[in-house]
């Protein structure tokens, strides 16, 4: 019965985070960007945009043009990919010949200076920018047409020197983008929003990064972080180190996920937890004690699948279940408020969030992962994981090699 | 170089995407030729009428309503992704033998031809509507259960008819076709959305529906790719 008690208490802990991440949300969304607006009357300054491109994503079309047409005075769009037989070359292309009047480029050039794939694709957009404001836009999110003006608006104030967005989830077709989706919209939404608004920890998510050029070129540039594969949060932290303010803005990206399978899933957050675990340490047990639905569940497996433990399991899915709805109704209602032409209109459909503690529940097993493997292959290589999430390759030989031999033979062997 | 599959399943036969989603998927991957071939099933054994029974088969009875659909999808597609869309039909002669059974693509079709009339008569009806014949996955597979031989073993009788012949779908690359110099493209039959990652036809021609009939019956300026992420 002691077993129950601990982890009932730990569970209970956890729903309160969870409540702590649910105001967080709450509050973020509701902060009033509007207000720093009026107090400037500087013109929009021209921004360069910079769209790192490799392979594929969902939606990836409307992706592209939804920044195309974005309701903004001045602005170049820098596609950048690594080689001309990537699949998403055909794309920008289309997106260029479709968008005859923006100012897009298509950068096609094989970097290799660091480890870090996406840096790599960045570093020649970078070099082709024209502008002093610089934004780095993932090629999986799709914004509005108010989104440049929306975050521009931060950098009226000489202090701030970076802007990223809070990101959720849409549509999702399959069971991993609607685990995914879910999981964006409840975990990764609270968690950026509750560093941000009480701990007041950067946190920054590089689906979107607006900053001067250069504040980047003071922290050393793109090459600072060539090595590291969180380079989003360690750009975040440098800048703030500098003393200058990062700021989450409000203003809600989509980031669409519809034909997700279960592996993509596990994959990306195998990789995001290990990334956690090297940049906070300790720190990364806290994610696991607030996993209420996980923690609840233990009792089941190390005690017995008594009336009182799984009646408790399920009380707390169905807190979970239900919280997880509201973050949704939320974010879902602060679009509305924001704009008629929002794509929330393609928001988790109601029934999807029963998923929920199962996804928790799959969760709570990948956070093992991390613990147990300090490696990750991104893009096809194979890299060590160390401090602050610094990248180094993998040796193919040597003594601890076999073992990645080893599970790339099982993985061949099931493929 | 247009890329190109003319080998697409939706939820109008066995797909698990609708169509206007698969338009979609295809369009926002940069595609720029389709054809729509959903499956229409002899229904003259009992593999064929569970098959119209699960409504697995275009029938004669919603092909107005899949041509319609398809050109107002296509319409679409054109207008948002410059991407040409081809309605088509995979006519679907399925026996417990596949040495009995035979998949064929009809392409650019206008009028429905049912499964169950004789090869001669299909292929006539075909040509009569100036469609494309492209027989499908034309020899052993790797999923064994999916094998469909019979235009194959009597080839010396049908290839007379036949536009071009499937020399790879999905995963599967059939060297018989490229041994025999047969006019080839190839396709990913797809019914799911992973499907997307596959064999698929390169065409070097102009985007109308005439010139790729043109391109793919004459065989010049065809390769293939194995399209991957």
């Amino acid at each position: 019965m002691e077993i129950f008690y601990i982890f009932a208490g730990i569970t209970i802990f956890g729903l309160i985070a969870y409540g702590l991440q649910i105001w967080a949300v709450r509050s973020t969304l509701k902060k009033n960007n509007g207000a720093i607006l009026q107090h400037s009357n500087s013109p929009y300054p021209p921004i360069s945009i910079l769209k790192p491109l490799k392979g594929l994503d969902d939606n990836l079309f409307d992706n592209l043009a939804s920044f195309c047409t974005q309701d903004y005075p001045e602005y170049e769009i820098i596609f950048s990919l690594q080689d001309h037989n990537d699949p998403a070359y055909k794309v920008v292309r289309k997106i260029r010949d479709k968008y005859p009047e923006k100012n897009i480029s298509i950068i096609v050039e094989k970097c290799d200076i660091g480890l870090n794939p996406k840096v790599n694709n960045l570093i020649p957009a970078y070099r082709a920018s024209r502008y002093d404001y610089v934004l780095i836009s993932d090629s999986n999110v799709m914004v509005d047409k108010d989104y440049l003006k929306e975050i521009v608006k931060h950098m009226k104030d000489p202090d701030v020197g970076l802007v990223s967005n809070v990101i959720k989830g849409i549509e999702g077709n399959t069971i991993g983008s609607i685990f995914e989706n879910l999981h964006l919209n409840s975990f990764i939404i609270g968690s950026v929003c509750f560093l941000d608004r009480f701990l007041k920890m950067p946190c920054v998510i590089g689906k979107s990064m607006l900053m001067r050029k250069k504040d980047l070129e003071t922290i050393g540039g793109f090459k600072a972080v060539k090595d590291v594969l969180a380079e989003d949060y360690v750009i975040g932290e440098k800048i703030h180190r500098m003393g200058k303010k990062v700021v989450l803005s409000n203003y809600t990206i989509s980031n669409v996920n519809e034909y997700w399978g279960i592996r993509r899933f596990l994959n990306r957050h195998t990789r995001w937890g290990k990334l956690r675990w090297r940049l906070g340490g300790i720190k990364y047990f806290s994610e696991l004690l607030g996993n209420p639905v996980f923690m609840s569940c233990l009792p089941i497996l190390l005690w017995e699948p008594s009336r009182i433990t799984i009646s408790f399991a399920l009380l707390v899915g169905s807190i979970k279940v239900l919280g997880d709805y509201y973050l949704g109704t939320i974010i879902r209602k602060n679009e509305f408020e924001k704009t008629e032409s929002s794509h929330s209109i393609n928001s988790i459909p109601p029934f999807y969030y029963l998923l929920s503690p199962i996804k928790d529940l799959l969760i709570g097993f990948v956070w093992f992962v991390p613990i147990l493997s300090n490696t990750v292959v991104w893009r096809g290589n194979r890299y060590i994981i160390g401090k602050d999430s610094m990248l180094s390759p993998c040796p193919e030989t040597g003594m601890w090699a076999w073992r990645y031999r080893i599970v790339d033979a099982i993985k061949a062997r099931i493929a | 170089m247009l890329l190109c599959d003319f080998h697409i399943h939706t939820k109008y036969s066995d797909g698990s995407v609708e169509l206007k989603k698969t338009i979609d998927l295809y369009g926002q991957a940069g595609f720029d030729v389709i054809a729509i071939t959903d499956h229409v099933v002899n229904g003259d054994n009992s593999i064929g009428k569970l098959a119209h029974r699960f409504k697995l088969s275009v029938t004669a009875s919603n092909f107005d309503e899949y041509i319609s659909n398809i050109k107002y999808e296509a319409e679409r597609a054109w207008n948002k992704y410059e991407m040409l869309v081809v309605p088509g039909v995979e006519i679907s002669k399925n026996y417990i033998s596949p040495e009995k059974s035979a998949h064929i693509l009809i392409i650019d079709i206008k009028d429905f031809i049912p499964a169950c009339l004789n090869y001669e008569k299909i292929f006539l009806e075909a040509k009569q509507q100036d469609a494309l014949i492209v027989a499908c996955h034309p020899h052993h597979m790797s999923d064994m259960s999916r094998d469909t031989l019979f235009l194959w073993n009597n080839r010396d009788k049908y290839a007379k008819y036949i536009d071009a012949w499937e020399i790879a779908n999905r995963d599967d690359v059939f060297n018989v076709i490229s041994l025999k110099k047969y006019p080839y493209i190839a396709n990913s039959d797809f019914h799911k959305a992973r499907h997307l990652y596959s064999w698929k036809t390169l065409l070097n021609c102009k985007k109308d529906i005439e010139s790729v009939k043109h391109c793919i019956k004459h065989n010049k300026g065809v390769a293939i790719t194995l399209f991957r992420n």
